[in-house]
């Protein structure tokens, strides 16, 4: 291979056989992640771009429910996967650690710094529109029912953005995204104890916070 | 058991987190005790209503332009973002250059210049000469590949009249390697004609892999010439 130039292991093969049998001739969606990971490693976007696409939903739902707003959320997503890219020749799935797990580590942190930064440059949580601009729960078609979830919503945000930036994510995580305590573990480069003591403290920040709503008739268990 | 263990647990079991013996421990700690037993069901009620107002949707966005801003930091570029929100101070002070900057402007206008008889003439831009012959070359090759990304780029789902897309390996072969050796050359004289073989090294490899077997692979080759604007920008390129 040239200096400077990288090219890509499929066309080497093409460039040089007449009927390529071999698995890595074919880029595109069935070709199996390990063979993508292994190609993109080479530098080659197409293959990059097919690994883009099987992970970007996932990265970007994690990313919004973290913070809660869709342009923040589309910077991490573009954050993490130009992270992802130039430390791909790191990623060795032989350490035992998937690259769905691996990418998600990238996209934490990359949202735990992108919360970090937004909050130097501005401490209020979400602006009022940007909570009358979520998405509707299932029942807003009852207008006292919507205005008070509306209400119950922003006090949920607020809470939410007084947490410090870590319990943030470990309930994010464990709350919205289903992930298990070990799980988070293994995201945040934590022990277990300490994801439980982050949840713990997270649930009793909104326990606070909420605790009037709760108490008020209407949600009985 | 003490309460703030408890506290700890009922979170822990409400995830699914809890072991059987730590479930029964638990439980037995709260059918004794009464402040648990509250604690117990007002956690219970804020899950209801986390569960409650929390948008099941998350939104849709562009993925091909966040693929392009990704493509884009990959090669060093700074990647696009969105602009940043402005506060209220930094547009009163936008707002006041702005209105600074009119009023000089009428000034000047007004008194300081003096009507010019001519209109001024524009002096043309001058097109540097192509840094060597490798120029011919590259025209050349857009001028091989345009009749193959016509065919794609006219290509009508479920035409009747049969036109069916062929291109020969060989010539793709040679095409490919072309373009590779093209923007090798050009990479660091002409970064916009290495984008464009950096787009056409995309269609030539999506043509390669997935050739005429699959029925969606034409559309999806038209469709990726017509996102990356890449015929127009080979008409502007080759007269350059």
């Amino acid at each position: 291979m040239g200096t400077g130039c990288v090219v890509p292991l499929y066309l080497i093969k093409l460039l040089s056989t007449k009927a390529p049998a071999d698995p890595f001739f074919c880029i595109d969606t069935t070709m199996d992640e390990q063979a993508c990971i292994r190609l993109a490693q080479e530098g080659d976007r197409a293959a990059f771009r097919v690994i883009f696409d099987g992970h970007r939903q996932r990265v970007f739902s994690l990313a919004y429910r973290y913070l809660r707003n869709q342009a923040d959320a589309e910077d991490v997503l573009q954050d993490t996967f130009i992270k992802a890219y130039h430390a791909l020749s790191l990623y060795r799935p032989d350490k035992g650690l998937n690259f769905s797990a691996w990418l998600t580590k990238i996209c934490v942190n990359a949202s735990i710094d992108a919360l970090r930064k937004n909050r130097g440059k501005n401490l209020q949580p979400l602006e009022p529109e940007e909570v009358a601009n979520m998405p509707a729960p299932s029942h807003s078609s009852d207008p006292e029912i919507s205005t008070r979830n509306k209400e119950i919503r922003e006090h949920v945000d607020r809470a939410l953005s007084n947490l410090p930036p870590r319990q943030r994510m470990v309930f994010t995580l464990r709350h919205y995204q289903d992930f298990s305590i070990r799980e988070i573990a293994e995201s945040l480069d934590s022990t277990e104890g300490s994801v439980k003591k982050h949840l713990f403290r997270a649930v009793e920040s909104l326990k606070k916070r909420l605790r009037r709503f709760v108490t008020e008739d209407g949600y009985e268990v | 058991m003490k309460c703030k263990e408890a506290k700890n647990l009922i979170i822990l079991e409400l995830y699914g987190e809890l072991e059987e013996s730590e479930k029964a421990r638990l439980h037995s700690h709260l059918e004794q005790c009464r402040d648990c037993s509250g604690e117990s069901a007002l956690t219970k009620k804020v899950f209801a209503v986390l569960d409650e107002v929390e948008p099941a949707a998350v939104p849709s966005t562009d993925w091909d332009r966040t693929w392009d801003r990704v493509q884009a930091g990959i090669a060093g570029l700074p990647a696009r973002r969105r602009p940043e929100r402005a506060s209220g101070w930094r547009w009163a002070f936008a707002g006041t250059g702005l209105v600074l900057v009119l009023v000089a402007g009428i000034f000047i206008g007004r008194y300081a210049l003096s009507p010019s008889p001519e209109p001024i003439a524009v002096s043309a831009a001058v097109v540097a000469p192509a840094p060597n012959g490798i120029r011919p070359a590259f025209a050349a090759h857009l001028e091989d590949l345009k009749p193959i990304l016509l065919d794609y780029a006219h290509y009508v789902p479920g035409e009747k009249s049969g036109r069916k897309i062929s291109v020969d390996e060989e010539v793709l072969r040679g095409l490919i390697l072309q373009n590779i050796l093209l923007k090798r050359k050009l990479v660091e004289k002409d970064p916009a004609a290495a984008d464009l073989l950096d787009d056409l090294d995309l269609i030539l490899k999506e043509i390669t892999n997935r050739g005429t077997q699959n029925s969606q692979a034409p559309a999806r080759i038209r469709d990726l010439i017509e996102q990356r604007g890449v015929l127009f920008k080979m008409e502007i390129m080759k007269n350059l």
